[in-house]
């Protein structure tokens, strides 16, 4: 019997940007249910489903380009892989496309996000110039001041948006948000509310996550 | 399909904030969306609480689907939101709205509750208001949006008609499409409420509060309740005359964040052939009647291949009186475990738990074990019509122990209709060889301890049962009766939970209470009491309050006796068993002399004189 290591890539936007990263687990595991692809179960003494989500979504911000893998126990053409699945998930969720896995999890480094708010360029422009730019991060052992300066791996700043390339995966995970809002605090700026599109994912060796 | 984008525009400001934003949004596989412009009649269907327990509701599913099934007509969800998202709403100036469109309720055609238990009232009330409603049925003069309840605690609305513009007593499936034809009709003639309302009462099942007046006499006791402008002067609980043929969902709305009940719920039957005496459901859902074999397993997969479940329930109020219920297992399991679901049986009957029956379902997870003898000793259970006894107990419980069951819950309730310390001893002595049975076993697992729970609850007397003349315990003596069980108990083994007495005793005021009591829900709503069922919720002080204001007396209510030939608030409402049937059945409890099941002997509870003999299938 085949064992296809496959993975899908996919958007999660809209409304569905409030499921968590453990009801999505469960939102997508009916999805293939719902699907009837032959997707491998996990073979303990309760066999579910396996599909593993590479990399989570923080609550409230969506994706444009997200990835989980699965394995497909039967040979099955990725297109048609692809829209049975989006006959079977809410609305919201849509595969783009299907693939076989390049890079491991572990190959992840950075996302790219695409923040869309009130901004000021110039003032985005002489925040990004700063030399340090110190945050509040809460880790497991408590809060820890971090230099987000060196963080910045990209930064693009257009009208009514702008566009940041942060560490994501194993290692260090940084939340845009931490971002707006160390830029805010420094102009004293009340928050405003912000749409946050994680649009890529990235491997190490700057090459995209695929 | 339609969305209101403004709306959600509005809500994604600060959904982030609040628990449960997924709750709030809508967008779930199942959730039904339509062309607003094709649509004719909008009914928002709302359940006084919240999301997590709302969503667990399948009378909800049932309507939700029937409703959606017209083109033309479309039925959307709404929930009480929690404290939080309250807060924000109301701070935001965003009225309650409803799930599918995010579009406000209150411009809707009907606005329709389901009111399965009492503690809810103040919540239907919280959410007329977040709707930007008057709460007061008088004070909403427009054709729509009609305010609407159904559900078992409609056999006594009284505490609700201030409120409430009809109720549909009895089975929906069929009232409901029948009121929004009538409301198709009544906007094309751009009729007056009145009119509707008028119109509306002489559909069967069907009543508008609003068209009966109810006098008093000087000890408070009900006059006369006297119908007007063609209104009927007994409502009849209405039932679909063909529940193999009724409409059953195909499909439920999968929620995105975890549910009380999350999984597919297949209705087996409806009513219930036993007779307990202080069930309410086991006389309003009366009569009797299965589904199909055939029906329930093409049901079963029909769900759960639209939902992805991988867990089917079956529901019903005694899932083990299905009469080939080893047949319908047998079929069904050959089907789940195929196809990897799980089963799960809830409402099985300690008597008739066989080996069979606990083979088929141990294949399901193993936890726990309940079973409800309700009642202490042989004696009381005799009283209550609870047709089991001890020895039926022991032997469940010897077949859950050997298939590896350890823990057991054990449900009672105290303040049953001629109590004694007695029956409250007994409670324990059952336990106790509960316990004993475990060690009786010898091929039981060494080291593990078993554990029985007792759960108490106390007694409420409810419309309709033979049970509705009884005083409800009052307060002492529930105390006495708990702290002298509690004085018993010296085994680490057996552990007791008890109700708390004053969430009893209001459920008890609500359920027989008359229209006066409405004030008193107005009053305690207005003291800020909201989802009452909710412990971290619940406030008595102001319900005691606010009954004290009104001058009305809950003990006049709840622990007061009340004699066969008194008129019930209630008795303009026919829930087809009859006053003559409850009065020989509450003598009979009285004597100690339990009532055969309706599959045995007929008792002539008046079902039949009703609704015909074709309908009860008890005896076939």
């Amino acid at each position: 019997m085949p064992c296809v290591n496959t993975r899908a890539f996919f958007s999660k936007t809209g409304r569905a940007k409030y499921i968590s990263a453990i009801d999505l687990n469960n939102c997508v595991l009916r999805a293939v249910r719902r699907s009837r692809l032959p997707v491998w179960k996990t073979e303990g003494f309760n066999p579910h489903t396996y599909v593993a989500f590479v990399l989570p979504l923080s609550l409230g911000h969506e994706g444009e380009r997200e990835a989980m893998d699965f394995r497909l126990l039967e040979d099955i053409p990725y297109d048609e892989v692809a829209d049975r699945l989006n006959d079977a998930l809410p609305p919201d969720i849509r595969v783009i496309s299907v693939s076989v896995p390049i890079h491991k999890n572990a190959d992840i480094a950075a996302a790219e996000y695409r923040i869309e708010t009130d901004i000021d360029k110039e003032r985005l422009a002489g925040f990004a110039a700063l030399n340090e730019i110190p945050v509040e991060k809460k880790t497991k052992k408590g809060i820890a001041i971090l230099d987000l300066k060196p963080l910045i791996y990209k930064l693009e700043i257009s009208e009514r948006s702008f566009s940041v390339r942060l560490p994501a995966g194993n290692e260090l995970t940084i939340n845009p948000a931490l971002l707006l809002d160390a830029y805010q605090k420094h102009y004293g700026l009340s928050p405003s509310p912000a749409r946050i599109v994680r649009t890529r994912i990235f491997c190490a060796d700057g090459e995209e996550f695929c | 399909m339609y969305q209101n984008v403004e709306m959600m525009n509005k809500l994604d400001e600060f959904l982030t904030e609040v628990r449960k934003p997924a709750s709030y949004i809508g967008g779930e596989v199942g959730a039904v969306t339509k062309d607003k412009s094709t649509v004719d009649v909008r009914f928002a269907f709302c359940f006084p609480d919240t999301y997590e327990i709302g969503m667990s509701h399948l009378g909800m599913k049932i309507l939700y689907g029937l409703k959606n099934n017209v083109p033309n007509y479309w039925c959307e969800r709404v929930f009480m939101p929690l404290p939080d998202m309250e807060e924000q709403m109301r701070l935001r100036g965003i009225p309650l709205y409803a799930l599918e469109s995010l579009d406000p309720i209150k411009e809707f055609d009907f606005i329709g509750f389901t009111v399965q238990y009492e503690m809810c009232y103040t919540t239907i009330l919280e959410m007329l208001d977040l709707a930007g409603l008057p709460v007061l049925s008088s004070e909403r003069r427009e054709l729509t949006p009609i305010v609407m309840a159904g559900g078992p605690c409609v056999c006594n609305a009284e505490p609700l008609a201030d409120f409430i513009d009809l109720f549909a007593v009895g089975e929906g499936e069929e009232m409901n499409l029948e009121l929004m034809r009538l409301m198709e009709q009544c906007k094309t003639e751009k009729c007056s409420k009145n009119e509707f309302l008028k119109r509306a009462a002489q559909i069967e099942g069907i009543y508008v509060p609003s068209l009966y007046d109810v006098s008093y006499n000087e000890d408070g006791t009900i006059k006369e309740i006297v119908p007007k402008d063609g209104a009927p002067s007994s409502v009849k609980k209405r039932i679909v005359p063909d529940f193999d043929k009724a409409y059953a969902p195909d499909s439920f709305v999968v929620p995105f964040t975890s549910i009380v009940h999350d999984r597919a719920v297949v209705e087996v039957l409806r009513g219930c052939i036993r007779g307990c005496r202080f069930c309410q459901a086991g006389y309003i859902y009366r009569p009797f009647r299965e589904r199909k074999k055939s029906t329930i397993l093409e049901s079963t997969k029909a769900l759960c291949e639209s939902t992805g479940y991988d867990e089917v329930s079956l529901s019903s109020l005694s899932t083990s009186d299905y009469k080939d219920i080893e047949g319908l297992l047998g079929e069904l399991t050959d089907y789940t475990t195929a196809e990897g679901i799980n089963l799960s049986l809830p409402s099985l009957r300690v008597d008739r738990f066989s080996d069979e029956v606990l083979k088929k379902i141990s294949d399901v997870r193993r936890s726990g074990l309940t079973f409800a003898p309700e009642a202490g000793t042989q004696r009381l259970r005799d009283v209550i019509n609870k047709n089991v006894t001890e020895q039926n107990v022991l032997d469940s419980v010897k077949i859950a122990f050997e298939g590896g069951y350890t823990n057991i819950k054990l449900y009672f309730m105290l303040g049953l209709p001629t109590e004694t310390v007695e029956d409250v001893e007994g409670i324990y002595n059952l336990a106790r060889r509960v316990i004993d049975q475990y060690y009786a076993n010898p091929n039981r697992k060494k080291g593990k301890p078993p554990s029985v729970s007792i759960s108490l609850s106390t007694f409420i007397p409810k419309p309709f049962t033979p049970f509705e003349f009884e005083p409800q315990a009052d307060e002492e003596t529930i105390r006495e009766r708990q702290k002298h069980l509690m004085s018993l108990i010296n085994d680490k083994k057996i552990t007791v939970s008890r109700s708390k007495y004053p969430i009893s005793l209001l459920e008890a005021v609500l359920a027989r209470g008359d229209r006066r009591v409405g004030r008193a829900v107005y009053l305690a709503w207005k003291k800020g009491c909201k989802l009452d069922g909710w412990d971290e919720y619940f406030d008595f002080e102001k319900w005691r309050e606010a009954f004290n204001e009104c001058g009305l007396d809950m003990s006049f209510y709840a622990n007061r006796k009340r004699s066969f030939d008194e008129i019930a608030p209630w008795s303009h409402i026919n829930m087809l068993v009859s006053h003559d049937f409850l009065v020989r059945e509450n003598r009979l409890a009285h004597e100690g002399i339990c009532t055969p099941n309706c599959r045995e002997k007929c008792s002539d509870c008046g079902v039949i004189q009703n609704v015909g003999g074709e309908c009860c299938r008890a005896l076939r």
